[in-house]
């Protein structure tokens, strides 16, 4: 049995993906630290305890890509002869799963809290003697929970791009949620100074949906990629240019006849093969040898590309 | 970042307005020169029913506090429940009756921060809920009273 080679990032993008994890363990940090401090001043908020719960699952993208990042380096086995790389999908989907839990709990929680007409009460608190609104408080922890979010998502994101990790970008719509909803809670917390006590929970509604869009996107995205969709991009979710490319380079080779090939993602990775009708029968090996490495070498993505020759190409069935 | 910078320049803006935070009732503004409803379930040293007008340290406690408002207190007396119910329809303002901060309805009505510790039992006062001035204004005040607090429950005690 022919194993496949290991392999994950050519050298160049390998500095990024350190990057990538150092950005996640950084997050990490921040949302522990940030989880502490919600818990210190949510008082019996609803919108800081949704804010907290919104908080603790958007660790799920940050541990799924470092616990991907683990399994993926292991090299190809018997037992696993195609690599780990579909890790990397499953961590895709948990995160997504995760973002688009946020996004339905927080509608049906700030929907109950309008329909119920439950009125938030804040009180005060002490510290070193002196008496203050919790509500300041709660506005200090929702900013310093919403602030670094924002720096953080906007690190990530390009790093997505570059290592064609959709984990990694659902992690940086995750942050996006993290401080939507940090800003939402900080304007429902005004208003209910200001005596609105519906504020809060219309602010959090509205903020909801953008959530819930983003993670159904993703939770479909992340299915459709573990039943071997054709590869999609990281950002727009369009067909990968690169499928055209590679079938007008075969055709355009002179010992190509007919070609056709079919390609999958495994995490970062693209497996797939070209069916070709060759012109004829002389020197096939060193040509389809020749060719596959050609095509191996067009992206770093492109690995393991292996051509089948036939004599015929496969016809659609017809109904 | 523009937006951030709007939201924190609002957030500025109305935490420096004189009365914040408000009442979604203005029930505050109601209370002050008008009057303080308030329900009482018997619980010495706390609450002491009398002939007259409740005793006891949780009712002097209010009628010092309607004092600082300008305030008449009405009393309700009634079963514990019964005054939950009445302050969850909104027809209390306050509730007392030597609650501590276990009270199971901590869910559906609001209570202060605890203003007393006594044996390990911390004691709180029942708050109309969503009304964020009221409740500061009581907090403030008890916290205000907070040294001749603490020999207070003893003397109840003892007597």
């Amino acid at each position: 049995m022919k194993p496949i080679e290991k392999f994950e990032f050519p050298a160049e993008l390998v500095p990024l993906f350190q990057k990538a994890k150092r950005l996640e363990w950084l997050t990490l940090v921040y949302l522990a630290i940030t989880i502490v401090v919600m818990v210190a001043t949510m008082g019996n908020s609803q919108a800081m305890k949704t804010a907290w719960f919104e908080d603790m699952l958007s660790m799920t993208p940050s541990i799924a890509f470092l616990i991907s990042a683990r399994i993926i380096a292991k090299p190809a086995n018997k037992e696993f002869p195609y690599g780990y790389h579909k890790a990397v999908s499953i961590a895709y989907l948990c995160s997504s799963l995760a973002l688009f839990t946020v996004g339905s709990f927080l509608v049906i929680d700030s929907s109950l809290t309008l329909i119920e007409g439950d009125r938030p009460t804040i009180g005060t608190v002490v510290i070193f003697g002196h008496q203050i609104w919790l509500g300041y408080l709660m506005m200090i922890a929702l900013v310093w929970g919403s602030v670094p979010a924002v720096f953080l998502g906007k690190a990530k994101l390009p790093l997505a791009k570059k290592l064609h990790s959709k984990n990694l970008y659902t992690d940086a719509e995750m942050q996006k949620a993290d401080w939507m909803t940090g800003f939402a809670a900080i304007l429902g917390i005004t208003g209910i100074g200001m005596g609105w006590w519906w504020a809060d929970a219309a602010a959090a509604a509205i903020i909801s949906l953008d959530i819930i869009h983003d993670g159904y996107k993703n939770l479909k995205q992340s299915l459709f990629d573990l039943i071997d969709q054709v590869p999609k991009t990281v950002d727009n979710q369009k067909t990968d240019p690169i499928i055209n490319h590679i079938e007008d380079f075969l055709k355009q080779k002179p010992w190509v006849k007919e070609a056709e090939i079919r390609l999958r993602e495994d995490g970062h990775i693209y497996f797939g093969e070209a069916f070709v009708v060759p012109v004829s029968p002389d020197n096939l090996t060193a040509y389809v040898e020749a060719t596959s490495k050609e095509i191996e070498n067009m992206h770093w993505h492109l690995h393991e590309f292996i051509i089948t020759l036939v004599s015929n190409l496969p016809q659609p069935e017809e109904k | 970042m523009r937006l951030l910078l709007l939201l924190l320049l609002m957030v500025l803006f109305t935490s420096a307005c004189d009365n914040y935070p408000r009442d979604a009732d203005k029930t505050l503004e109601k209370i002050k020169k008008g009057t303080l409803l308030v329900g009482y379930t018997e619980n010495p040293p706390w609450v002491v029913k009398t002939k007259a007008e409740p005793t006891g340290l949780e009712a002097e406690l209010i009628k010092k506090f309607a004092k600082t408002q300008d305030a008449k207190i009405v009393w309700v007396n009634d079963t514990e429940q019964d005054l939950f119910e009445q302050l969850e329809k909104r027809k209390l303002h306050l509730v007392i009756g030597g609650f501590t901060d276990k009270n199971t309805w901590k869910t559906k009505i609001s209570f202060t921060r605890p203003y007393v510790k006594q044996q390990k039992e911390k004691h709180v006062m029942a708050v109309l809920k969503g009304e964020n001035a009221l409740i500061v204004a009581l907090e403030s005040f008890l916290h205000q009273q907070k040294s001749s607090l603490n020999a207070l429950p003893a003397s109840y005690e003892a007597n």
